[in-house]
């Protein structure tokens, strides 16, 4: 998976883009932070730093795990998988709204258009954890 | 998802296998062999250690995945937080594995799937308390019957034919004991009149860890809900039962919480025993059978961090407790803390141990906590085997909280985590990086271990900056200990900081008066995995104005300096730390920081709590907790070797995953096996079983 994705933005750095690229809007991010606190935070605690059982949404080990992988893989974990008691109980709006307002947490940049809510286009953004430096 | 045979490995096994279960000498006791693992912690002292070699220093980077299993499967749906350790008995090997905690039988050479037992709960697996697949089980053979034990999440205690996986009807009622029942007390829950009424499906009990056999009693704890914002003040109690392994039936009950009349009552002042609950054994028990001694580790009463409701020092809270194998008689007791206020549940399996004390033999208990401490007493009169003192401590000023003036702190050996947080601690890259640290700090109420916690203030402080609390030290997959050098090897947290913060708590909430929070935030009922915010449930009160978030991290600089985490080897014989390391490549975030760029750092560990240790002939094995992307392998984590004389690295392998239950390792038909769950961020539960390559290979 790495070494593919690597591949793909060597040949195609133009189109391809990265969670760095300002991929959700602010306003989306609120729109998450609302379904965040009312379904996901009792177990991840407000701030996304996790609780005794349930790990942290933010900071460097969550974002290590998802290190060059894509938003896609990380929205099919959220949409197959939480909330834990009602797996796939949110709409696709409102888990991708999530997924904006966990990248807001995570101080990746805001931008004018909001996230995808399918799993293969959000497959085509790169969660990369290193701000890239030669993209300007 | 089907196990893959060992590259070049030996045929299936699974006829010989079947014929090799047939015990050639009938009714002959079991005696657990030195190349088998028949208990959750390879031995019922708790060690994890396996006196093999095969896996040395001079191979242990050649293992290759002989065979691995996903547990995708075994339930409903996917789970990412498989922290089994399995067992391995005559070449079988078990253990609990997915969502639906189903119980899998393995050819221990191969993988191959021999037999699957699950338990479908319905409506009380799905409200238990600690859901998911559980940490293992218990495996039990008079030489002619082979029996495995578990407890779903549901709390059922299931006894299931070895060979077959099939319940064993003459055991409790067709193989299950319900374990909500003759418990002493009738399990409640919260009815919508909000009136305390028995509830055998909601009411809150449950367990994770693997039960434990010894002799002929079968022994199961208690687990409950996270513990930081408790709904009440009153709840279900965490007793310890032991059962006949052959039917099942009731032998004794520990009281955790004593019944009126009973030792230790009055140590909860104005009748707080009666309504107070928890306090159950939630880790792993440990029993000398030649002792008949049986040691339990008691967690935390109701509500971990306001103790205003139970006034007194609530023994047998956070105690080390004694009793008799067969009668569950209490032998002795150490309370290690009083007054519980910092989640400080003793966690981990005690850890039993002949050591030598000034030229003299000890028979020892040694008990890894949160705290940092290795509490070491003599396992048969509970005496310290080095003075801890009572020691004063801080009294806090919490409106109707109770506080232990003192506290035991022992005197050897010392401290091998962090137990507190002083401005000494903070991370020192640059003098930048401090001030920051020290400015996000300002914030807080630093101290010592036991700094009470204090009544968060919008004007600060927001709470108390602690560790060696919660999530610090050492959790639920305790140390190792090694028989041969009388020593205790020992994974920390050194880094995971926990605030405690509290705030009134809205009547709708709680009927405490007050449970963790931070000033101007809502108050939310902290859960646990699979627990459900029922659509009628209380809504808090709105966001008040002035609230922040306080991210206790430099842009994802850990606040603390590292080391991170360690494994600390502990000489028992001596009371010493003999060597310390950081376990764990140095994160992403800190290697990728632009604060460091240019610096040289030195491994530095991971913040993780989870990681548990084993000991062999020569090496301390134990993988990573944390995720990393370096030039030397791909997203992943190391599963690492360190020679157990100097804690030197000596070897590591590639995992997929971070490790989230503990190693174990066992050998079959002259070949050693290293088996690791692994699982977490995008990767589902699997277990993982490593090997050396095949002659020729």
């Amino acid at each position: 998976m790495v070494s593919s994705s690597c591949v793909l933005w060597a040949q195609e750095p133009a189109e391809s883009r990265s969670v760095w690229d300002g991929v959700y809007t602010e306003e989306q991010a609120k729109r998450g932070e609302a379904v965040y606190k009312k379904e996901c935070g009792a177990c991840h605690g407000e701030m996304l730093t996790g609780g005794e059982s349930a790990p942290p949404l933010t900071g460097g080990g969550f974002q290590a795990n998802w290190n060059g992988l894509t938003l896609g893989d990380l929205f099919d974990r959220i949409r197959k998988t939480m909330p834990q008691s009602k797996p796939g109980s949110l709409t696709r709006q409102q888990d991708s709204d999530v997924l904006a307002f966990m990248l807001n947490m995570n101080k990746f940049p805001a931008g004018k258009t909001e996230l995808y809510r399918q799993s293969e286009m959000l497959k085509e953004i790169r969660f990369e954890t290193k701000k890239p430096t030669a993209k300007d | 998802m089907l196990p893959r045979k060992a590259k070049g490995g030996s045929l299936p096994f699974a006829c010989l296998l079947m014929s090799s279960l047939i015990p050639a000498t009938a009714f002959a006791q079991y005696h657990p062999k030195d190349t088998e693992w028949p208990s959750y912690a390879a031995d019922l002292a708790g060690t994890r250690y396996r006196p093999l070699d095969q896996i040395n220093a001079s191979n242990f980077s050649n293992l290759e995945i002989a065979w691995r299993i996903k547990t995708d499967n075994f339930g409903d749906r996917p789970e990412y937080k498989l922290e089994g350790t399995p067992l391995m008995v005559n070449g079988v090997l078990y253990a609990t594995a997915g969502s639906r905690r189903a119980v899998i039988a393995l050819d221990a050479e191969s993988g191959e799937l021999l037999w699957i037992h699950g338990e479908h709960e319905g409506k009380r697996g799905g409200a238990a308390p600690r859901q998911l697949s559980g940490r293992g089980l218990a495996y039990w053979s008079d030489g002619v019957d082979e029996r495995i034990f578990y407890v779903t999440p549901g709390f059922r205690l299931i006894c299931l034919d070895a060979k077959t996986g099939a319940r064993v009807p003459s055991f409790g009622e067709n193989g299950v004991v319900d374990l909500k029942l003759d418990d002493d007390q009738t399990i409640s829950d919260w009815n919508s009149n909000h009136e305390w009424v028995p509830n055998l499906e909601t009411g809150e009990i449950g367990i994770q860890s693997a039960p434990v056999v010894a002799k002929d009693t079968v022994m199961v704890g208690a687990a409950f809900r996270e513990g930081m914002t408790p709904r009440s003040m009153r709840n279900n109690k965490g007793y310890v039962r032991g059962f006949d392994v052959r039917t099942g039936k009731r032998l004794w009950i520990f009281h955790t919480i004593p019944k009126k009349g009973e030792f230790g009552y009055d140590t909860w002042d104005k009748g707080s025993a009666e309504y107070t609950g928890n306090t159950g054994v939630w880790s792993q028990i440990t029993v000398d059978e030649q002792l008949g001694l049986v040691y339990l580790p008691v967690e935390s009463p109701t509500s971990d961090f306001y103790g205003g409701h139970r006034p007194g020092n609530n023994l047998f809270g956070e105690s080390l407790v004694c009793v008799d194998l067969k009668t569950g008689e209490r032998k002795w007791y150490f309370q290690l803390v009083h007054h519980p206020l910092w989640d400080m549940d003793i966690s981990s399996a005690p850890i039993l141990a002949d050591i030598t004390v000034d030229g003299k033999p000890v028979k020892a208990v040694a008990q890894p906590t949160k705290q940092g401490f290795l509490y070491v007493f003599d396992r048969v009169t509970g005496k310290p085997i080095w003075p801890m003192p009572e020691k004063p401590v801080e009294a806090g000023n919490v409106p109707g909280e109770w506080y232990s003036p003192t506290q035991p702190i022992p005197s050897k050996p010392a401290a091998y985590s962090r137990n507190g947080v002083s401005t000494d601690d903070l991370i020192d890259f640059t003098p930048a990086l401090r001030e920051q640290a020290k400015q996000i700090v300002s914030k807080y109420k630093l101290g010592p271990v036991f700094a009470p916690p204090t009544v968060s203030k919008l004007e600060g402080p927001l709470g108390t900056l602690t560790m060696g609390t919660a999530s610090g030290g050492t959790n639920w997959p305790g140390g190792s200990y090694d028989p041969e050098t009388h020593t205790v090897y020992v994974y920390a947290c050194n880094s995971c900081i926990e605030p405690i913060g509290l705030v009134e708590s809205p009547k709708e909430v709680s009927d405490l008066r007050y449970i963790a929070g931070v000033a101007g935030r809502e108050v939310q009922i902290l859960r646990g995995p699979g627990e459900n915010a029922g659509a009628d449930s209380p809504k808090p009160p709105k966001r008040r104005a002035g609230s922040q978030y306080q991210r206790l991290d430099i842009d994802g600089l850990p606040l603390v300096k590292p080391p991170y985490g360690t494994i600390s080897a502990i000489s028992l014989d001596k009371g010493q730390i003999t060597w310390q390391i950081a376990h764990g490549e140095t994160p992403d975030v800190v290697r990728n920081s632009e604060h460091l760029k240019g610096m040289n750092i030195p491994r530095t560990g991971q913040e993780t709590y989870n990681i548990g240790t084993l000991v062999t002939k020569t090496l301390v094995i134990a993988g990573e907790g944390q995720v990393t992307t370096t030039s030397e392998h791909p997203r992943g984590a190391m599963l690492r070797a360190y020679d157990k004389v100097t804690g030197k690295e000596v070897g590591a392998v590639y995992m997929p995953a971070p490790q989230s239950g503990s190693p174990m390792t066992y050998m079959v038909h002259g070949k050693q096996y290293i088996v690791v769950a692994v699982s977490g961020g995008p990767y589902s539960g699997e277990y993982l079983a490593y090997a050396l390559p095949s002659a020729g290979e």
